[in-house]
């Protein structure tokens, strides 16, 4: 009979951890695969605003979904940017690679230009230029 | 309005004209250039990122130990000028960078180089730190590619499209071991 409560205690538990596992929260210091250091981030939309910024005009047009995995030792990104109005919309963007300190790990990229149809989505996907990339920042702008 | 004024108002206008003076300013090298739909600084800098990215991640370059790398001519089969040379010099550029490729001297570099080797064997300089012949390193993969565009012309509107594809081939054995294009589509619309 102890057993079987031990057993029947062993089961639970493994349920339990098993639901309570977020996919892309495995790794200490990451979320969905991508680096977020001391970061606090809990969901897909705490991951964007950690690592999407505007610069020059604002754009709409945003990340749903980031996703990072390794290949090799470079760190790998896809992001699905979607554009909901009701109109098409275009962009640029980039990427800026930051290194373990914190600093600039790649020159400044080049912008490039992205159109999105209406109510669209579109993934981006890139790959770091080097291996001292330990993070990053995609950058968005509007080329209304 | 009488002759007096007209001549007045002629001369404010040549006045003014003369004024207005060109201005230069700097911009930014990496920024979209819509100038005309010709190929541009911003199509040269994305087809290079986009293949040296991509190919940094195949798996002869992963796998490889410091592959060897020379790069071959990517022909131009479009019907505008384009500087194909500029392309592949900035795609080596970036890999190069990337620490994961070594680039072999290529065959329009051949000349400088063994150009060198031979004024270095003249008999002019020290023996013992003269570069001796026989010394070179050949690549294990050649690097070529081609750029295709299609262009659409109606009365006010012109489309173009340009393919750019770039190969990575094993010269020992002959494989294509890797091989990605990139696609631009560009409209001008008048009015």
């Amino acid at each position: 009979m102890k057993h079987a409560w031990m057993l029947a205690a062993a089961l639970a538990a493994a349920l339990a951890a098993g639901c309570g596992t977020k996919k892309g929260f495995e790794v200490p210091g990451q979320a969905f695969g991508c680096p977020i250091g001391e970061q606090k981030i809990a969901s897909m939309d705490d991951l964007v605003k950690a690592k999407v910024l505007m610069e020059g005009s604002r754009t709409t047009v945003l990340p749903t979904e980031m996703r990072c995995s390794r290949s090799g030792d470079l760190l790998r990104i896809d992001a699905n940017l979607n554009n909901d109005s009701r109109s098409v919309k275009r962009i640029s963007y980039k990427f800026r690679w930051i290194d373990r300190e914190g600093m600039r790990a790649w020159e400044e990229e080049t912008w490039k230009p992205l159109m999105l149809y209406d109510n669209s989505n579109l993934m981006v996907n890139t790959v770091a230029p080097t291996n001292k990339a330990a993070d990053f920042r995609l950058i968005l702008r509007s080329q209304e | 309005m009488n002759r007096f004024h007209k001549l007045a108002l002629l001369a404010a206008v040549a006045a003014l004209a003369g004024c207005a003076q060109p201005v230069t300013r700097y911009g930014d090298s990496k920024g979209v250039e819509t100038v005309t739909n010709e190929f541009g600084s911003t199509d040269l800098q994305s087809i290079a990122e986009s293949m040296a990215r991509s190919m940094q991640t195949s798996p002869v370059i992963i796998s490889g130990n410091l592959p060897i790398v020379t790069v071959q001519e990517v022909r131009n089969k479009t019907s505008e000028y384009i500087d194909t040379r500029a392309i592949t010099d900035s795609i080596r550029s970036e890999l190069q960078k990337g620490g994961k490729v070594r680039f072999a001297v290529d065959s329009s570099a051949m000349k400088q180089q063994t150009g060198e080797i031979d004024r270095q064997q003249s008999g002019y300089y020290a023996r013992e730190q003269s570069v001796e012949r026989g010394q070179m390193v050949g690549a294990q993969y050649r690097m070529e590619g081609n750029i295709t565009s299609i262009v659409k012309q109606v009365r006010d509107t012109k489309d173009v499209y340009y393919k750019f594809n770039l190969q990575l081939w094993n010269i020992r054995n002959g494989l294509l071991e890797w091989s990605d294009e990139k696609e631009i589509r560009k409209t001008t619309t008048r009015g």
